[in-house]
């Protein structure tokens, strides 16, 4: 017994590195062998939902792009996700870009789901507007008057020569708004200087670590429904019938929770044996 | 300022003001009356206080653990013979948690030119670097070891958020500092940061008002500075009235907005029930 | 002095009092003022103020190098970086189109076009015939130089087609496909960024596990929050029985009983009692995986994050919007002045 409390005193201590090591396995082998869990949505990820089913054929989004390289995996699959259900209704998109490598995600998912996936028509049924340097400033100038602020779309096109522009001058002439956003620029600028002032309905997705943050503004309406990381994703998929890398990842996510709160029971029954030891010498 | 001066201009400015409001306010966004009178309560309270610390009024500043341990830091790396690491956050000085983290640094530098310690410190925006720089070079100058400083302490590595880190991590591995103090506005590099500190052994003190990110520095961190913590950090470190002063005028604005809060509870509650037809809240949301 | 103290104070006191209160005047010029021209002549400092960072991260990497200091190699890996972005960002657009106008011989044009486009010459021919009269067809896959796609073009040229070489605008290659900057920006960028991200996921493993320990009562229910919004966030949450996390309940309760009565028969009867309880009703209930909803750990999680931690986050936030307010008032009003080193 002696012998096998010292085992777990030692182990309390485990080198990070095998924790490292643990962890990348249990990441790497449910992505080859999936575990298929069944996906439940949260209501947040249901608000979303809700909000782009009430959405009509013809009604315009404003969906923004805030995320780079780094946090695609979280981000990236839920603005694919949630393209697909706008495309799915027929609903114009119109994309701005608050992050200069937000432009490059935005290209990425629309050559995926409008070009390759539902064939829409650039100009007719969706717009890239790009990026703008500002901040703030920009969604003040959108929310003023969206001319101010691109004269061109990213394809240097006139806004004025694109047929879905017609009539659409500021945000209060959309239907709806989405921020995909892991940081600032994002999702609290939007409720702040768009959002609020001007009514429009808007949802967001977030980083998980971002969730906290965002989650009073949430709470009190001001944003309708949120996907919060990776299985904010998977809950759209699910909820849209379409599964895509947000439902792949989570049986990764899921094993690797799970180890996770296996390591930090051991560590406490370590710590324990550890405390009562001194507490007895 | 004497108060007699202060006085006649804050009068001539009320009466003035007066005038040009009961003449119909041209050129007034009246919508945001509620935001413009909040802001001159708030000024008041805060002009007040310090006014009344710079007359001597005695204010207890309660022990702040994380900025105490600042001096205990330094001294540590001074015992060791390892440089201090001071990372100002990842944004630029249009965000005031930079301002204040420079602010904080100022007060670093006065400590490490005290105790001749070597101080890095990395920064990821260029203006960043020049403001920290100055607040640098003025504090080794006022404690006498113009010497000591050089321009590359402060030095720029990357805009880029997660080059940073590493780049950041990289300074740590080779150079094992002995404090990693981390003040200014942090996204999720904070961990990444703090983790890489803790696995060295270096002592760390970080201090933010990113709520998110507040989480991983105290369970990485030895302490963290929450929120107003942080942006009480200068009048702590520097003792002075005046800033101190300010700090009590926080407590007194926080009374207020504790008080406003509760009134808008029951408000609101006498709206929803029918009792009274002013919509406190509709009031208070500023378009 | 004058230009290190009173004008700097001067100067962020006007522009202070300015957007602060040029938010509540109704005049044009100062609205955009405040909501477009100071932003905009911040945004124009800071892109300046570029090079002066540039020019100090090369003349720190470069006294590496040549001190030959710690780690001086990875400053050499640093400096051939920036010198490469540098050149695929400014001289190198690598981003060349070959536009074919007029192939009146498909087959021709194919034997030259087939190792451009990876594809044998009969399906290249199919690709040129398919294509609507009047039309051009454009090689997908932009040349990195310009030599490159001048070579394509002569060659199809000589072959009987009539070819043009189109060089992306300038500041537009960027985004392009295939351009040499969007080439670093997905095959070298986008995965070095991702993977210090994905870091995150091993320091928040070995983070919690030294740190969540059960200390005190404040450590515990951190400790088992965590543990909730950890596996309830997830969907191996959802197959967690919340009969399985009752009699986890009940073991818990159970040693509470014992370290406050200190009498191994409480201890006994409370686990045997609450053991059996649990399994009546679950007999009961039919074992529904989400029923009682209060041990469900999702319906759990879920709770956690809209109350306790909603209320947690607002209080921070309000602490910390004051701090913020409080701190700008006294920046603008001269008070604190050690920005400036006083």
């Amino acid at each position: 017994m002696e012998k096998f409390l010292d085992f777990i005193v030692r182990a309390g201590s485990l080198d990070r590195r095998i924790i490292f090591v643990v962890i990348a396995l249990v990441v790497i082998l449910p992505l080859f062998f999936p575990l298929g869990l069944p996906i439940r949505p949260t209501n947040s990820s249901q608000d979303v939902y809700n909000a782009v089913e009430e959405l009509e054929a013809g009604d315009k989004a404003l969906v923004s792009f805030e995320y780079g390289p780094s946090t695609k995996p979280e981000i990236h699959p839920m603005a694919i996700a949630l393209l697909r259900h706008l495309f799915e209704k027929d609903v114009k998109v119109y994309i701005t870009c608050l992050w200069p490598d937000g432009q490059f995600m935005a290209m990425e998912a629309l050559e995926q789901v409008a070009d390759n996936q539902y064939n829409k028509v650039y100009g007719e049924d969706y717009v890239l507007l790009g990026y703008r340097p500002g901040a703030e400033a920009v969604i003040k100038g959108l929310v003023s008057n969206i001319r101010k602020v691109f004269t061109v779309d990213s394809q240097g096109n006139f806004l004025d020569d694109i047929p879905m522009m017609v009539g659409v001058n500021q945000v209060k002439d959309f239907d709806y708004l989405f921020s995909a956003s892991a940081g600032y620029p994002g999702t609290v600028e939007w409720v702040q200087y768009a959002a609020d002032p001007t009514g429009v309905t808007m949802s967001t997705g977030t980083t998980s670590i971002q969730v906290n943050e965002v989650m009073p503004y949430v709470q009190s309406g001001q944003i309708v429904g949120i996907l919060g990381g990776m299985p904010g994703a998977a809950e759209y998929e699910s909820l849209i019938g379409q599964a895509g890398i947000g439902t792949s990842g989570m049986d990764a996510q899921s094993v690797a929770h799970l180890v996770i709160v296996g390591f930090i029971i051991f560590g406490n029954i370590s710590f324990f044996v550890e405390r009562r030891r001194s507490k007895k010498y | 300022m004497k108060d007699k001066q202060f006085w006649s201009v804050a009068g001539i400015i009320f009466v003035l003001f007066m005038i040009y409001w009961f003449a119909g306010h041209p050129y007034f966004v009246s919508e945001r009356g509620v935001m413009f009178w909040s802001i001159l309560i708030v000024g008041g309270v805060l002009i007040y206080s310090t006014r009344m610390a710079k007359r001597g009024e005695k204010i207890f500043l309660r022990t702040i653990p994380g900025l105490k341990a600042v001096e205990e830091a330094v001294g540590r790396s001074t015992e060791m013979g390892k440089p201090v690491l001071y990372v100002p956050g990842i944004m630029d000085m249009d965000q005031v948690e930079t301002v204040a983290g420079v602010v904080v640094l100022g007060h670093v530098a006065k400590m490490t030119a005290r105790y001749e310690t070597s101080l890095n410190v990395p920064v990821s925006r260029a203006i960043v670097m020049k403001a920290a720089r100055e607040s640098c070079r003025e504090s080794y100058l006022m404690e006498g070891r113009p010497d000591l400083f050089h321009d590359d302490m402060v030095h720029y590595l990357t805009d880029d958020q997660f080059a940073y880190a590493a780049g950041v991590n990289g300074i740590m591995l080779r150079e094992e500092p002995a404090a990693c103090l981390y003040m200014g506005k942090f996204y999720a590099e904070s961990l990444l940061l703090a983790e890489t500190g803790n696995s060295i052994g270096a002592i760390q003190i970080a201090g933010t008002a990113s709520p998110s990110q507040i989480p991983f520095f105290v369970t990485a961190c030895d302490y963290t500075l929450i929120g107003e913590e942080f942006f009480a950090a200068s009048a702590y470190l520097s003792q002075e009235p005046e800033l101190i002063g300010g700090v009590k005028g926080q407590d007194y604005l926080k009374i207020l907005a504790i008080s406003v809060m509760i009134l808008g509870t029951f408000l609101n509650f006498f709206h929803d029930l029918g009792w009274t037809s002013w919509d406190f809240l509709a009031y208070l949301t500023v378009q | 002095m004058f230009f290190k103290r009173q004008l700097p104070i001067a100067i962020a006191a006007t522009i202070g009092f300015l957007t602060l209160f040029g938010w509540f005047v109704d005049e044009p010029t100062i609205k955009s003022f405040v909501d477009d021209d100071a932003t905009q002549w911040f945004d124009i400092l800071a892109s300046f103020a570029m090079f002066l960072g540039a020019l100090n991260l090369l003349k720190m990497q470069a006294m590496k190098v040549m001190k030959k200091q710690k780690g001086w190699q990875y400053a050499a890996l640093a400096i051939a970086g920036f010198a490469f972005s540098f050149t695929a960002g400014f001289i190198l657009l690598g981003s060349y189109n070959v536009e074919i106008t007029e192939f009146d011989d498909p087959a021709k044009v194919a034997t030259v076009l087939a190792s451009e486009i990876n594809l044998d010459e009969k399906s290249t021919e199919n690709v040129l015939v398919a294509v609507p009269e009047g039309d051009p067809y454009i090689i997908e896959t932009p040349y990195f130089t310009k030599n490159g796609a001048d070579n394509v073009v002569e060659q199809i040229n000589a072959a009987g087609g009539t070819a043009h070489m189109r060089a992306t605008d300038w500041g537009a290659h960027i985004s392009t496909r295939g351009s040499l900057f969007n080439w670093m920006f997905r095959f070298i960028f986008t995965p070095l960024s991702a993977t210090m991200f994905a870091l995150l996921a091993f320091f928040v493993a070995s983070a919690s596990y030294r740190a969540f320990k059960i200390r005190n009562f404040e450590a515990t229910l951190l400790l088992i929050s965590g543990i909730i919004i950890m596996l309830g966030r997830v969907p191996i949450g959802g197959s967690i029985s919340a009969w399985f996390i009752l009699y986890i309940v009940v073991l818990a309760l159970s040693a509470g009983v014992n370290t406050w009565f200190k009498n191994k028969t409480y201890t006994l009867a409370s686990v045997v009692g609450g053991v059996l309880i649990v399994t009546i009703a679950g007999f009961i209930m039919g074992w529904p995986v989400d029923q009682p909803a209060i041990f469900y750990l999702p319906v759990l999680q879920d709770w956690i994050y809209n109350n306790p931690n909603v209320a947690g986050a607002r209080a921070i936030m309000i602490g910390i919007g004051l701090g913020i307010f409080a701190t700008s008032i006294r920046y603008i009003l001269g008070i604190e002045k050690s920005y400036i080193g006083e």
